[in-house]
């Protein structure tokens, strides 16, 4: 699966790499009122591949510019959706960009098990 | 104002109810920063401080009525800022009290880690756009102390932060 959204200032790219899962960057801005709208349906398709052929999924945060909290939002139903259909989740920041530390950090709430893993990048 | 080598800002701006004008503002109040202090880490901090504020007055603000305009100020020297927004809002609306209860709580629970991570939680258990952070990331993220006041049918959140 090669796949992309571009919504306004939000550009995310998918790179499938076979057994290893999918790969997703992140880029630009995710500053929509109601991200959800867009973001729900592209992931549901990619949670859904990644659930049939039983890989996991890497998520690469480095070049995004901004989130607002809407976004936020979005990320932990879909960190919650995953962890429920039991899908391996990886999640790379820049720990070098605070703003990213600081809101990736606390996602750590939901890292308990191999399922979820947040990493400064 | 530079004086006794304190620099002295103030941005004073109506903005328009329009929600692409968040960003737009929030970009230019960045650069804003970056050209008076150092700390590129901090000026994001207080335009995404800046950014949340803008966002809540929009989503909850009373736009019903003849207002189309909320109100940023942003002013401070080397030592504070403050980031106040004042926006419509109907006295009986329940996201009003919604507002003044998580005040109060996040002035109950000073450990603002601690506070962004229970309203993660919280928010997991919320149907999917209820996540209602944006105070919280304020507070968390931004290093601010939050006020809020209503005086007739005008809301203010003031957010304020002191610098190391």
């Amino acid at each position: 699966m090669e796949s992309s959204l571009h919504a306004g200032s939000l550009l995310i790219e998918v790179e499938d790499r076979g057994e290893a899962g999918l790969r997703v960057v992140w880029q630009g801005k995710s500053s929509d009122r109601q991200p959800e709208r867009v973001l729900e349906p592209f992931f549901a398709r990619l949670v859904e591949d990644c659930a049939t052929r039983r890989v996991g999924m890497e998520m690469r945060f480095e070049r995004l510019h901004h989130f607002n909290s809407s976004t936020i939002g979005y990320l932990i139903q879909l960190i919650k959706e995953m962890r429920g259909r039991g899908i391996r989740l990886v999640i790379y920041f820049d720990h070098a960009l605070l703003w990213q530390k600081l809101s990736f950090e606390a996602l750590r709430v939901f890292s308990k098990d191999e399922l979820l893993q947040i990493r400064g990048a | 104002m530079m004086d006794a080598g304190r620099y002295d800002f103030r941005i004073e701006l109506p903005i328009r109810n329009e929600w692409e004008n968040i960003e737009r503002v929030r970009v230019s109040v960045l650069e804003f920063f970056v050209a008076v202090f150092h700390d590129v880490h901090g000026c994001r901090s207080l335009a995404n401080v800046a950014g949340e504020l803008m966002e809540n007055a929009m989503k909850y603000g009373d736009w019903s009525a003849s207002e189309t305009h909320l109100y940023l100020r942003i002013c401070g020297d080397d030592a504070r800022a403050r980031v106040e927004v004042q926006s419509p809002i109907d006295p009986a609306a329940p996201e009003l009290g919604e507002l003044l209860d998580t005040l109060a709580w996040l002035r109950a629970t000073p450990d603002a880690r601690a506070a962004f991570e229970s309203r993660i939680l919280a928010a997991a258990a919320r149907p999917p756009g209820q996540a209602k952070l944006g105070l919280t990331r304020v507070a968390y993220e931004g290093g601010c102390t939050i006020e809020a006041s209503v005086d007739g049918r005008t809301l203010t959140v003031l957010a304020s932060r002191t610098f190391p």
